[in-house]
């Protein structure tokens, strides 16, 4: 591939120093005059109907500017399925539930304040197991519903998978179950909503999505009876995304309702408590599995149903059966696939996106039964994920039409680094593990358009700013916009100002989500950079006196192609152009939505443009006695098309793999009756730096065709195969599958002792 | 969070003198138990009274053993190299704590007076004999430290009463101690169980000379090192063993220690007193932990603990231990 002075180089992230000098102005940091705090009371109970409210003695509370509760707001419901009111009436369903909330002049007045509103309570029986709330004549959570199954029909057919089983040599079966996980956002949620005279609103807010907040935000101004307003976002520097801030929750309409009813600005601003509770998590699985295969290893089948604890309310957490079906139909090439997926209510939280959008609960199952199916016939797991890898020019089941596809690199690359024929198998005690992934890598055709909007301006100096619709939520979609840019303009990377943060100024884009914003955003730019470089070079054209094909520019400098004599500055075309007669400022847009398919109603279609690939390979150590776990090696090798930039592309599967690993190994959110029992970093297991084990990516380049530079998206992959391939290695080395996420040391030390009763007693064991 | 009054006296008297005076008063040292206490509304104390800037309260010393001052800070305790090579068990202790930031302020007397199942230095304090100064309206009294706790949260403090100081006894090259806290992540975490023991040893054949010494740098199997041990007649004459997190308060595994004392080391016996010290303890499921864990937690972690101690004594020079499961 080629070399280019800006792509490919390792370039600092560009918001690093202001983030750790403490420059950066976070939504806690910001302040507007007159500006309120609200605060939000939350239910007392997971499962109960409101009896009363009392608010009269916290209205009276001096400093106290508004208290509103379900029975004092417009009716108003938001989210996938318009099921959750921003405060509840009637019945509370979590107890996350917000009851009431309060504006007053100082968060600690507003605090002293909902400690003053009485609520009277009958509490009900509660729901918190999906299987339980499946059951004939369980409490319906919904009223007006028959069932508490959500009526979404998650159901995706491939091929025969009946007959395929009549003619497989081998068949396993298996059950495997996640856990709740939570994003740990270093920067919390939070909003400011501000109205000015004429009723048009400015959040200031976290968001992910800052164009669908836009029209959630409209929709909900328009019942609130306040018509055709407009509605600007600004995103103040977020502190970390990772899927909690694609939808909108409950407190940003909060804020909106205060904002309107006290005339002043109001900022919700979460305590961490409050983002462990209130924020919407990675929900629970289980899902029963088989996998089939001929005498060579060839994967005929795969059949997998799945239930999903939905939680109380629905957001995009009932969406991710969707993206599911993309490892499940074609992870591996495996002809007949049957998936069935069932979201159910509960009263526990409820669950929304994150990092891997449900691929890491598809793919602990997928990847462990591999192992399983693999031992089962006596072959080297490696070999039989060769033998099934996918490979480029191929169309899965699901109609997915692979480009690019480094996944037998990826597969060998692993086995090679962690010496795989030189330790599976071999050593007590210590074991290898692998495990791959599929991923979106192109886009992802999950809403209408999958676009995103660049307008580029040169100033007379030749300082290029980029207005991009793409946020900037830590992942440095930033950086590789600027590099993008920069290198088709033949400018320095620094005098490439990106701004994206303002819905009234940068053009449209869906989404930070499906690992997109390199290759979405990225082409976006790469196009408005393309075209403003012709205007360029049509300009120069006539003053260097060459045509412009002949034209190009590097480091600022217009030179002739033929004759590197021939050269002006960038700067003084620009001037000239802009102080002539009939003058020109140069200005230039593109909005680049990518040729990807909607799904079909059979869940079919070409969901993106292209399709990231990678396998994780783990060396862990088991300590017998205690049941612990430490990881010796991690080999994380991905293919990304292209590395736009090499140092951020590691720091993604460096984040990546170390959440992942605390998703294998520690993280968990307790839920006991509903009630969160850790939400806090002590209890709540994120793991430290100093439990970061030695992870070294391999990065595998295949050049995209359709991505900017050859990239594809790497943003999520980083944490879809770590589970399965550190539970892969914890069987080779002491011989028990833990099928049940975290994969804690008592469950370890539990298998051990009941594997030594089986051994005692003489039933086989490994 | 409501306001209170913030004091900052200079004297121990001074503060005793305050504390007494006021009705909802609260001490505070490094903060990091207090804070979280504030924050949570477990506390609404309308006055704090720092003890910060009390210079008698930090310091440590070393005159007829080790003196420390309660105000004297984890990372204060950690880098001081007497207490690593001498009172490793205290070591161990302070530089596993939270984190290198609430090292920095934590002191040791808050993590004992905060009276935690959990606190870090508890165990070790218990096995190194420690005495505790406490300083009151009346004067000064010395306790054991054993005599310290009542209860969760709960000591034999009286309102005004101030800890002042920790004094150890001074311990030969004979004896070794450590402390091994069980945890799920290698920082900012409490314990899911801790153990600390000190033994003091005596070699029956070859004059007083371990023979097997070298094989501590190997990873030779542990029931290889203890038949080892064993031949060469290594023999437990005194020891100590504390267990936090299996009780209300931090507590001595008494009968596991006399039943170890006096006795030449071998598998059997360590596989025995492991056993016995479960028995003494009676942890609870909590959210951070099973019973039944740690239970068998404490069988593997009183034997490598007490293992590690040993290895101590035989081999003090050697900086960088072995990767070894104990």
């Amino acid at each position: 591939m080629d070399n280019f002075p800006v792509v490919g180089q390792r370039i600092p992230k560009r918001d690093a120093p202001q983030k750790v000098t403490g420059s950066a102005i976070y939504i806690q940091d910001l302040k507007i005059p007159g500006m309120l705090y609200g605060k939000i009371l939350y239910s007392k109970y997971p499962h109960a109907r409101i009896l009363a409210i009392d608010t009269s003695r916290a209205e009276q509370l001096p400093g106290v500017k508004a208290v509103i509760t379900g029975y004092n707001i417009p009716p108003f419901k938001f989210g996938f399925f318009k099921d959750n009111p921003p405060l509840k009436s009637g019945k509370v369903l979590s107890m996350r539930d917000e009851v009431a909330a309060v504006a007053a002049t100082s968060p600690e007045i507003a605090e002293e304040a909902l400690e003053m509103i009485q609520v009277e309570y009958e509490e009900l029986p509660g729901i918190f197991d999906p299987i339980q709330a499946m059951q004939e004549g369980a409490p319906i959570l919904h009223e007006g519903l028959k069932s508490n199954v959500l009526k979404l029909p998650w159901r995706l057919i491939c091929g025969d998978v009946d007959t395929a089983k009549k003619e497989s040599h081998c068949i396993v079966e298996d059950t495997f179950s996640t856990q709740w996980v939570t994003h740990c956002c270093l920067g919390t949620s939070g909003c400011v909503a501000s109205f000015d005279i004429n009723n048009n609103l400015t959040m200031y807010s976290n968001t992910q999505i800052p164009y669908l907040a836009q029209r959630d935000y409209i929709d909900a101004l328009n019942v609130f009876g306040i018509k055709n307003r407009k509605v600007r976002v600004i995103q103040c520097i977020i502190g970390g995304g990772f899927g909690s801030k694609l939808d909108t929750y409950a407190y940003e309409y909060i804020a909106i309702l205060l904002a309107l009813k006290t005339r002043k600005p109001v900022k919700v601003l979460f305590t961490r408590e409050e983002e462990f509770i209130a924020t919407s998590p990675r929900q629970s699985t289980i899902t029963k599995i088989s996998h089939g295969c001929t005498k060579e290893g060839k994967l005929l089948f795969r059949e997998m149903e799945m239930i999903l604890d939905n939680g109380a309310y629905t957001s995009w957490g009932a969406t991710t059966p969707s993206v599911m079906m993309m490892p499940i139909s074609s992870l591996y090439k495996v002809p007949n696939v049957k998936y069935i997926a069932k979201c159910v209510y509960t009263n526990n939280t409820y669950s929304q996106a994150m990092r891997g959008y449900g691929n890491p609960q598809a793919t602990f199952a997928i990847e462990s039964s591999l192992d399983q199916l693999a031992e089962k016939m006596g072959m080297d797991s490696y070999e039989l994920r060769l033998i099934n890898a996918n490979e480029p020019g191929e169309i899965t089941p699901q109609n997915f039409k692979v480009t690019s596809c480094g996944m037998k690199e990826c597969i060998e690359e692993v086995a090679k680094r962690i010496d795989w024929k030189g330790k599976r198998g071999k050593d007590k005690g210590r074991g290898v593990g692998m495990a791959s992934l599929i991923h979106v890598g192109g886009g992802a055709r999950v809403y209408k358009s999958d676009g995103c909007g660049t307008i580029i301006k040169i100033d007379d100096y030749g300082k290029v700013d980029v207005f991009t619709g793409a946020s900037e939520i830590g992942q440095g979609s930033e950086t590789v916009i600027a590099q993008i840019v920069a290198e088709v303009l033949g400018v320095n990377v620094e005098d490439v100002n990106v701004i994206n943060n303002d819905t009234d100024v940068c053009p449209w884009d869906v989404g930070v989500h499906a690992s997109r914003t390199t290759f979405v955003a990225g082409n976006s730019a790469l196009g408005a950079a393309k075209k403003i470089k012709e205007q360029i070079l049509e300009i120069a054209s006539k003053s260097i006196g060459e045509a412009p094909e002949h034209l190009d520019i590097q480091k600022g400098l217009i030179f002739s192609t033929k004759d590197k004599e021939k050269n002006t500055p960038l700067g003084k075309v620009l001037r000239n152009a802009h102080y002539s007669t009939g003058g020109k400022m140069l200005m230039a847009e593109y909005f680049y939505d990518p040729a990807n398919e909607n799904f079909d109603k059979d869940f079919k279609g070409n969901l993106s443009v292209s399709y990231a690939y990678g396998t994780h390979g783990v060396e862990v150590e088991v300590d017998r006695d205690t049941g612990r776990v430490t990881i010796l090696k991690y080999i994380a090798a991905h293919d990304v098309g292209r590395a736009i930039n090499p140092m951020m592309l590691e720091g993604q599967i460096y984040g990546g793999g170390l959440m992942g690993i605390g998703y294998a190994l520690s993280e968990n959110m307790n839920f006991r009756e509903g009630r969160l029992m850790n939400p806090n970093f002590l209890d709540y297991k994120m793991l430290t730096a100093k439990d970061v084990p030695p992870v070294e990516p391999v990065i595998v380049e295949t050049n995209d065709k359709d991505g900017p530079f050859g990239a594809k998206g790497i943003g999520e992959p980083g944490l879809v195969p770590t589970a399965p391939a550190i539970a892969n290695a914890i069987y080779d080395a002491v011989g028990i599958r833990i099928k049940d996420l975290p994969i804690t040391p008592e469950k370890i030390l539990k298998a051990l002792k009941e594997k030594e009763k089986r051994g005692q007693s003489g039933e086989e064991g490994k | 969070m409501r306001g209170y009054e913030y004091y900052k006296p200079g004297t121990i008297e001074e503060a005793i003198r305050l504390m007494t005076s006021l009705e909802d008063a609260q001490y505070i040292a490094g903060g990091t138990d207090v804070l979280v206490l504030l924050r949570q509304k477990k506390i609404k104390p309308g006055h704090i009274i720092s003890l910060r800037n009390i210079k008698d309260l930090a310091f440590i010393a070393h005159h007829n053993g080790l003196h420390i001052g309660s105000g004297t800070t984890h990372a204060e305790i950690e880098r001081n190299e007497i207490i690593r090579r001498n009172y490793s068990a205290l070591h161990d202790a302070t530089s596993n704590l939270g984190s290198v930031q609430i090292r920095n302020v934590a002191t040791i007397g808050g993590n004992i007076c905060n009276a935690a199942p959990s606190a870090d230095t508890a165990c070790p304090l218990l096995v190194l004999d420690a005495g505790v100064t406490i300083a009151g309206l009346e004067g000064e009294r010395k306790i054991p430290v054993d005599e310290f706790f009542l209860g969760p949260g709960k000591t034999v403090l009286r309102k005004g009463d101030i800890l002042k100081e920790f004094v150890m006894p001074l311990f030969g090259p004979t004896t070794g101690s450590s402390y091994i806290k069980h945890t799920r992540r290698q920082a900012m975490d409490l314990p899911i169980i801790g153990v600390a023991t000190r033994i003091t040893i005596s070699i029956g054949k070859n004059g007083g000379e371990l023979r097997c010494r070298d094989i501590l740098c190997t990873i030779e199997d542990v029931s290889n090192l203890l038949a080892r041990f064993e031949d060469e007649e290594l023999r437990c004459e005194d020891i100590r063993i504390a267990m936090g997190v299996v009780a209300p308060i931090p507590m001595r595994a008494k009968e596991a220690e006399a039943a170890l004392k006096g006795k030449i080391i071998s598998e059997k016996l360590f596989e025995e007193i492991g056993e016995i010290a479960a028995n003494e303890a009676a942890p609870r499921d909590s959210v951070r932990g099973e019973a039944w864990y740690r239970r068998e937690m404490i069988k593997v972690l009183v034997k490598r603990s007490i293992l590690r101690s040993i290895d101590r004594i035989i081999r003090p020079d050697d900086m960088v231990y072995p990767e070894r499961l104990w």
